[in-house]
């Protein structure tokens, strides 16, 4: 057999994550011939249906409705607090953070919710009321902010995962600013051995056959009362879209019925790692499956999964270190091309610090609360995401970096690991296609 | 004195009781420590062994395996333990493994859960490498009298 | 107050509810005592939940005393016997290395040594259930351990037992518990109360509630381990000692099934060895002087550990270590003397000459020895008790679900769980876990696997919630690993607060509050080990706990 001819394009993206697609997908609409190349699905396969950009820092994490400001404001709030932060490197483009958000939750309305400028206030299955600038369309209506009434919190009463008591403390937290009135219920589902040892993928495909969404909907319509303005339910509402049960539970219960967050194991996660790929393939990204190792960077052949491809720009977005862009093997490096980690923050935030090679204790605090070097270590990238050497030098005119694996940011817990990788995707996207922002 | 006496006591050993307790011996000194340990399920780890349990190790229990994997809805044992728990829990050791040789043979080898695993663990693979394992270990395992099970 | 049926005090309050503490109150109790047992944490906090979890037959006695000895390996057989369902069997493997190129005489000589004096050892063995000892070639060494570095000339094995060490308190205090004890936890003795320079009562404070009560002792007995020089100076009496801060790490999985004896860069022997599902690594010994309630393990301790274990077998440099966990022992004081030489005894000290009459502390001592010494200290508490008492019985009485092991397969055919989860059961609860799978019948929820790294069903969460003393939710760390294996709770720390949170009735916020001191704990134990997956998994968990929980 012919060896497979090797491919030449102009971008070639490493990583399929949202950052990643962000990237190819922007490169392709600025008529770039992209690749990816990507070994399955990162942290956004796991994520748990919010989009989650900024936060405003000056707001009290009790006290969501105390700041109303919009997303892109609180993003610069962050970048004049934090420098280091991906959004301080880049607080002179910040005025196009919305573009990249917007092309982002279009490219893939098939999940996604429009946004609406400001934040969306999403329960969590801690009982926590999570900001999110956009969310898969399956929770839009649980929005805290916008639901006038009392909110029915709903859990199974055939399955202990979620305790619908605990999931409503998170709105009941922030019922005096402004938020619904929660009401924790059981519905009557799953109370069968085969729900209550279910998996949340076992719940969600119980609920998409014929006729169980609707009686799903009509179990909870029999436990409404005066006043029940929307319901929220475990994300487990189904995990392909176009069996739309949300929308048929609403119908029989008569009124709007979004799922909380997710934690793990989360159906949302598949949902959107699902929709990217679809979204890819539409778009005519050429997805090659395999991990990029050693390869050697632009107009230099490398090869991913038995393939070779010769691109003329690279996005590296190949996560931190679930998707396995930042690892540590007693040092932490970066995996794709072997470049120095050197940014990240807290006591190590000052870039004349290596601190690569420093054990994980000297690299963590023990309250967990606070900074924590290891957690947030990526790579150190220039305003236009070209990532830097040693020396602090551009390690290639054509190379540039997006996502969890720019350092300087905890895109695990500072709520804006998703608008890191939409924003800097977007950037290095069209960079890499040869167009500015 | 009695640490005089001990001394006193072991050089004794050395020289009389422990030289001719080897010649009573029968076997190498590897199958005597083979009959005493691996019936009790305690063998040797090889390192191909070894190596699957590094590979499983990359399992972060992210549960993404368990939605591609159709045994879970055929299987009861399957569908309450889960399949990350196939090599997570049960190739953590091998009186683990001696009790999951249904959960683990019941996998069909279909792979469609490792293109959904974010750090590449290859699930087919070594659930199979687990499963003969398990074999093993249960069949020497029913040998026992009940009460060293 | 302590209860109504004490209202006139207590023949014995015991301070700590380390092993010692534990298996003290239920020898009390177990002879007809009235005990009070306060535990200012919970059972099995400090160098019992911290050690090394072996039940060993005290070979480095014979050298000394080989009376000792055989005590020692009569009392592993009682504690196997009153427990079996918590020990499991550890061989170890000692392997020859030499200094030199190839083997010299002096090399052969101080193998041979060993081997007889393991030989020797195997005496012993019969009186708990170990077995014989084997000389290994090179070539059969290779066999056996196929990981072990080039270079070796062989080894002898020694055999020993293993133990859940947290459970082994837990069914101590439970068992003193079942026969009339009031067992505290989370309740800390503040102060001492004397009369005419006679300790005559306790006064404690529960932290959970903030209550503060007082009870009245015959004896108090101070087994309070590394916290009772504090304890004695705020108390006004002495206790002498040499604390020693201890730090073991644990691999995600059995390494092997040999435990391996290893010599750190200083020259001390250390090991790695599988212990339940885990492997460890220990063990450091340095003196500590510090607050027990706040240590950590240090970069340069995680780093001795591991190349301890890696000169010996270099695979561990690949293997995912997962946490590192610590504890203060309590040596005998010496001075001038190095860590390791210190005896490994113990002693009970009376301290009447210090104006506090009625008031003993134990120091020292080994886990393995601590229903003897348990033993010991009650004939002294009967003693200054005048009362007459009932004979010792803790040899042969079995702890709670010591009685019979039951089989997994048998138990999860009856009630429809996976075999797997079963056996987890049955190891930590013996003849209980019947009682345990009995709740799935009742409520077929309770069959949801919670953890998938550790095993834990829902119907065991539920089962510890409601006999086992919990207070608090880190507690289940100790009663069933709960967020103790790898994945740090990422599958089960919430559904199972959940379910302790509906059986003790706890509100959401104390739920919250309850979880993230859970997560606390393991954040403490994992951050100076984070490497390779372990640190992706840690990413995980806070974008779980943190990001999405607000925790």
């Amino acid at each position: 057999m012919a060896p497979a001819p090797r491919i030449e394009c102009d971008v070639l993206v490493v990583g399929g994550g949202m950052a990643g697609a962000t990237a190819a997908l922007a490169a392709r609409e600025a008529g770039a011939r992209v690749v990816m190349a990507r070994k399955s699905p990162g942290s956004t396969g796991l994520s748990g249906g919010a989009v989650s950009v900024a936060q405003d820092p000056a707001c009290m994490p009790d006290a969501p409705f105390a700041a109303r400001s919009g997303v892109v404001e609180s993003a610069r709030r962050i970048a004049a607090t934090r420098p280091g932060h991906p959004y301080g490197l880049l607080r002179d483009r910040l005025d196009r953070l919305w573009n990249a958000v917007e092309f982002a939750t279009g490219q893939l309305s098939s999940v996604l919710a429009p946004p609406t400028g400001r934040n969306r206030w999403l329960l969590t299955p801690f009982g926590h009321a999570h900001p999110a600038a956009a969310c898969q369309r399956t929770m839009a209506a649980g929005d805290l902010a916008e639901v006038r009434g009392t909110l029915v919190v709903c859990g199974f009463e055939g399955h202990l995962g979620w305790d619908p008591g605990l999931v409503a403390s998170g709105a009941v937290r922030v019922e005096p600013l402004g938020g619904p009135r929660p009401r924790a219920v059981l519905l009557d589902l799953f109370r069968w051995e085969e729900g209550a040892v279910g998996t949340p993928f076992d719940l969600a495909r119980l609920l998409e056959a014929p006729g169980a969404a609707e009686e799903a909907g009509k179990i909870l319509k029999r436990i409404l009362a005066r006043g029940d303005a929307a319901a929220v339910l475990p994300p487990v509402l189904g995990i392909d879209p176009a069996a739309r049960v949300p929308e048929r539970m609403s119908a029989e219960a008569g009124i709007p019925v979004a799922e909380f967050l997710s934690d793990l194991p989360s159906v949302p996660g598949l949902r959107m790692h699902r929709a990217i790929e679809a979204r890819l393939a539409a778009a005519g990204v050429e997805v090659l499956g395999g991990e990029v190792r050693s390869g050697a960077g632009p107009d230099l052949p490398a090869a991913v999964g038995g393939r070779e491809v010769v691109a003329r720009s690279w996005v590296l977005a190949s996560g931190r270190f679930v998707g396995g862009g930042i690892e540590r093997r007693g040092e932490l490096r970066e995996s794709v091309l072997g470049l120095p980690v050197q940014a990240s923050e807290g006591p190590f935030a000052d870039p004349s610090i290596r601190f690569a090679a420093r054990a994980a204790a000297t690299l963590t605090q023990a309250d967990s609360r606070a900074p924590q070097a290891l957690l947030a270590a990526g790579l150190r990238v220039d305003g236009e995401l070209h990532p830097l050497d040693a020396e602090g030098r551009v390690v290639h005119p054509r190379v540039f970096a997006a996502g969890a694996v720019v350092g300087g940011h905890d895109p695990a817990s500072d709520g804006t690991g998703m608008g890191v990788a939409i924003f800097t995707g977007w950037l290095a996207g069209r960079a890499a296609a040869g167009r500015g922002a | 004195m009695s640490k005089v006496r001990s001394y006193a006591w072991l050089a004794w050993r050395a020289v009389v009781p422990h030289p001719l307790r080897a010649l009573r011996r029968r076997g190498t000194g590897e199958e005597r420590f083979l009959a005493a340990y691996a019936t009790e399920g305690l063998a040797p780890t090889g390192l191909e062994a070894r190596a699957d349990a590094d590979a499983s190790s990359a399992c972060i229990s992210c549960g993404l395996c368990e939605s591609a994997c159709s045994l879970r809805a055929a299987i009861p044992a399957i569908r309450s333990l889960g399949l990350h728990a196939a090599f997570r829990l049960c190739g953590k050791s091998d009186e683990m493994l001696a009790h999951a040789s249904a959960e683990l043979s019941a996998c069909a080898a279909c792979t469609g859960c490792e293109p959904l695993c974010p750090t590449g663990v290859p699930i087919t693979r070594l659930v199979r490498a687990l499963a003969a394992r398990a074999a093993v270990l249960d069949a020497a395992r029913r040998e026992l009298p009940p009460r060293e099970r | 107050m302590a209860g109504p049926a004490h209202q006139g005090g207590y023949d014995v309050v015991v301070l700590g509810g380390g092993v010692n503490g534990a298996g003290v109150a239920r020898d009390c109790a177990m002879r007809g005592l009235s005990v009070l047992l306060l535990e200012k944490r919970d059972l099995a906090c400090g160098a019992s939940g911290a050690s090394s979890g072996m039940i060993h037959g005290g070979i480095r006695y014979m050298t000394s005393d080989r009376n000792v000895t055989a005590l020692a390996s009569r009392d592993a057989g009682y504690i196997r016997h009153i427990a079996p369902h918590l020990t499991f069997r550890i061989p170890f493997l000692l392997p020859f290395a030499s200094q030199a190129e190839g083997s010299r005489l002096l090399d052969r000589v101080t193998w041979y040594a060993t081997e007889v004096y393991v030989g020797t050892y195997d005496l012993f063995q019969p009186l708990k259930g170990g077995k014989p000892s084997v000389r290994l070639s090179a070539d059969e060494l290779y066999r056996v351990e196929p990981g072990l570095r080039p270079g070796l000339h062989g080894a002898v094995t020694l055999d020993e037992w293993g133990i859940d060490g947290q459970r082994l308190c837990l069914l101590n205090a439970l068992s003193a518990a079942d026969h009339g004890a009031d067992v505290r936890t989370w309740t800390e003795a503040t102060s001492l109360v004397r009369e005419q320079g006679r300790v005559v009562a306790v006064r404690f404070r529960d932290a959970v509630t903030g209550e503060h009560g007082e009870a009245r002792a015959g004896v108090v007995v101070n087994a309070t381990g590394g916290w009772s020089p504090q304890f004695g100076r705020s108390n006004g009496f002495q206790v002498p000692m040499r604390p020693g801060k201890g730090v073991h790490l644990s691999l995600d999985r059995r390494h092997g099934n040999y435990g391996i004896i290893c010599t750190a860069v200083d020259g001390r022997q250390m090991f790695l060895m599988p212990h339940e599902m885990e492997s460890i690594i220990g063990t450091t010994d340095d003196d500590f002087f510090g607050d027990p309630d706040d240590l950590d393990a240090t970069a340069d301790e995680v780093a001795y550990l591991v190349d301890g274990a890696a000169s010996l077998v270099p695979s561990v440099r690949e293997a995912r270590i997962t946490r590192a966990w610590w504890g203060v022992r309590t040596t005998l004081f010496e001075y001038g003397v190095e860590e390791d030489d210190l005896s490994r005894d113990h002693r009970i000290y009376d301290h009447a000459g210090e104006g506090s009459a009625g008031l003993l502390s134990f120091v020292g001592g080994k886990l393995a020895s601590y229903r003897a010494q348990s033993e010991e200290l009650t004939d002294r508490v009967a003693a200054m008790l005048g009362k007459a008492t009932l004979p010792c019985r803790t040899h042969e009485v079995p702890l709670p679900g010591g009685d019979e092991v039951p089989s997994p397969r048998e138990l999860a055919a009856r009630h429809g769980i996976a075999e797997p989860v079963a056996a987890r059961i049955v190891f930590r609860h013996g003849s209980l876990a019947r009682e345990v799978l009995r709740l799935v019948d009742e409520d077929p929820r309770l069959k949801l696997v919670l953890c998938r790294d550790e095993g834990i069903l829902a119907a065991e969460v539920a089962w510890i919630a409601r006999h086992e003393r919990v207070r608090r939710l880190q507690d289940l760390r100790r009663r069933c690993r709960l967020a103790l294996g790898g994945c740090g709770g990422l599958d089960c720390a919430r559904p199972a607060a959940q379910i302790v949170a509906r059986e003790l009735d706890w509100d959401a916020d104390r739920l919250r509050a309850e979880l993230s001191d859970l997560l606390e704990a393991g954040w403490r134990e994992r951050r100076a080990v984070l490497d390779g997956w372990q640190l992706a998994e840690e990413e995980l968990l806070r974008a779980v706990h943190r990001g999405l929980g607000g925790l």
